[in-house]
């Protein structure tokens, strides 16, 4: 069944991580349903493309930006789907509050872009260093840097430059 | 702030786990043996949509005005606005110029770079309408994005076109990006191609390590994230530029590096610049043509 080492790799990866990358795709859509079908998704992707993992020590970061992928995938399809079918967005709106009305979280990442909640999660909840990052995004070291801090500036986390060197012990 | 983010981090880690997940681990594992024995189909309808692609780029026109039906060369290049995306609501603003180059004397170079500005200038204008979207849904907001381009340098060898995109709202943050093109032999000049090797990658970032740390002692207000800035050290800190870092060539035929706000220094430092002295890296020069 798991002919190539890599796709043993990928899938021991897979259960050792998955309860945050559950987390990871909930932070994008907020509904359990919808980070479900994300995972399932991410899950058949990677275990297809398990032979591109080339470094086993980066599984963890090859798996989670396949997750990432897969949440704004999803994103975009949405999108083009249901932006003006308002009945699915009343649904869809009281899903969400239902369950967490007064959570700081999910209002905290309704206020940024999907890119940017990318740097904000995974330096701030699953502690990775910008290098890791980088390499979940697919991104040079200096953009992650660019868009972390202008995450925080929209979260209003930094009231002025000053503030910024704490950012700088949390590393 | 730091606890903030952490009441942050402690309900992400209360995000409760459905009890559905492991069903759904199961079943797209049995998928993916399942999918093994289809996968040829896939690829068949993959390549019918390569050939379908490719001759799409191939008949479809390039820009009216454009033409290069003269054996004109470079100096007769120029960059225009070639369309523009406004938004003007009273809360959400964009104005997006998308530029084009003309009589480069090279069609394909000039098609190339021209349909990267369009589709990264339309991606930029659906993501503002994202964000507007996502804004209006949650209550309304403020959101503000500002783009285009300036002509950095424009000789009779080269051309470094700038594009800009800026964020309006809030405290403003500019992030740029450089094209540089030789004019007479209608090449797209890449950093490592400059270079005989990836020396030059220490000898740059060990140089601007230099002038950072100088331009800190000459004036008391600039800062930057370096080792030495009498600050604890941090994984943030600049260590090394990219292989393929922003750059570009001035007037002067000198390197610049530059950095997007906030990539090395504070926000207060907006977009921050490095000339490189041409002698620290003679030697790592594939030739002088460009870089003087």
């Amino acid at each position: 069944m798991f002919a190539s080492p890599s796709s043993k790799e990928v899938l021991q990866c897979i259960l050792l991580h998955k309860d945050n990358a559950y987390r990871l795709a909930y932070t994008y859509v907020r509904n359990p349903d919808d980070a479900l079908d994300i995972i399932q998704e991410a899950i058949q992707k990677a275990l297809a493309a398990s032979k591109s993992l080339k470094d086993v020590s980066q599984a963890k970061s090859w798996f989670y930006r396949i997750v990432i992928n897969a949440a704004l995938d999803f994103l975009r399809k949405k999108k083009n789907v249901v932006t003006f079918d308002e009945e699915t967005l009343e649904t869809y709106g009281l899903s969400s509050q239902d369950a967490y009305r007064d959570f700081d979280l999910e209002h905290a990442m309704s206020l940024l872009p999907p890119l940017y909640r990318s740097v904000v999660v995974l330096r701030y909840f699953e502690d990775m260093k910008i290098e890791e990052i980088a390499h979940v995004l697919n991104e040079n070291v200096n953009t992650i840097k660019t868009r972390l801090y202008e995450a925080l500036r929209k979260l209003r986390l930094f009231m002025n430059d000053e503030n910024f060197s704490k950012v700088d012990e949390n590393g | 702030m730091d606890n903030k983010l952490n009441e942050l981090k402690r309900q992400y880690r209360e995000i409760p786990i459905p009890e559905g997940l492991d069903n759904i681990i199961d079943e797209a594992i049995s998928k993916h043996v399942h999918r093994k024995r289809i996968r040829i189909r896939w690829i068949a309808a993959a390549a019918a949509i390569a050939i379908l692609y490719i001759s799409a780029l191939n008949i479809s026109p390039s820009f009216a005005n454009a033409s290069s039906k003269w054996p004109v060369i470079g100096p007769l290049a120029k960059v225009l606005t070639i369309r523009e995306y406004k938004v003007e609501e009273p809360t959400y603003k964009a104005h997006i110029q998308v530029p084009a180059i003309a009589d480069l004397g090279d069609k394909s170079l000039e098609q190339q770079l021209n349909n990267k500005y369009s589709a990264e200038s339309k991606r930029l204008y659906d993501e503002f309408m994202a964000e507007m979207d996502d804004l209006k849904k949650n209550g309304g907001g403020e959101a503000g994005v500002e783009s285009g381009y300036v002509v950095k340098t424009d000789t009779d060898r080269l051309l470094s076109i700038g594009r800009y995109v800026a964020n309006t709202v809030g405290s403003s943050s500019t992030t740029f990006r450089y094209d540089t093109v030789d004019k007479v032999n209608h090449v797209l000049i890449t950093l490592p191609s400059l270079f005989k090797d990836d020396r030059y990658i220490d000898l740059i970032s060990n140089n601007i390590k230099e002038q950072m740390i100088a331009r800190m002692k000459q004036d008391k207000n600039s800062f930057f994230w370096v080792t030495g800035n009498g600050q604890q050290e941090s994984d943030l800190n600049f260590r090394t530029i990219e292989k393929d870092s922003n750059f570009y060539i001035n007037t002067d035929n000198k390197l610049v590096i530059s950095f997007d706000k906030y990539a090395v220094a504070p926000g207060s430092m907006g977009i921050v610049e490095f000339v490189i002295p041409t002698e620290l890296i003679a030697d790592v020069l594939v030739n002088q043509a460009y870089v003087k």
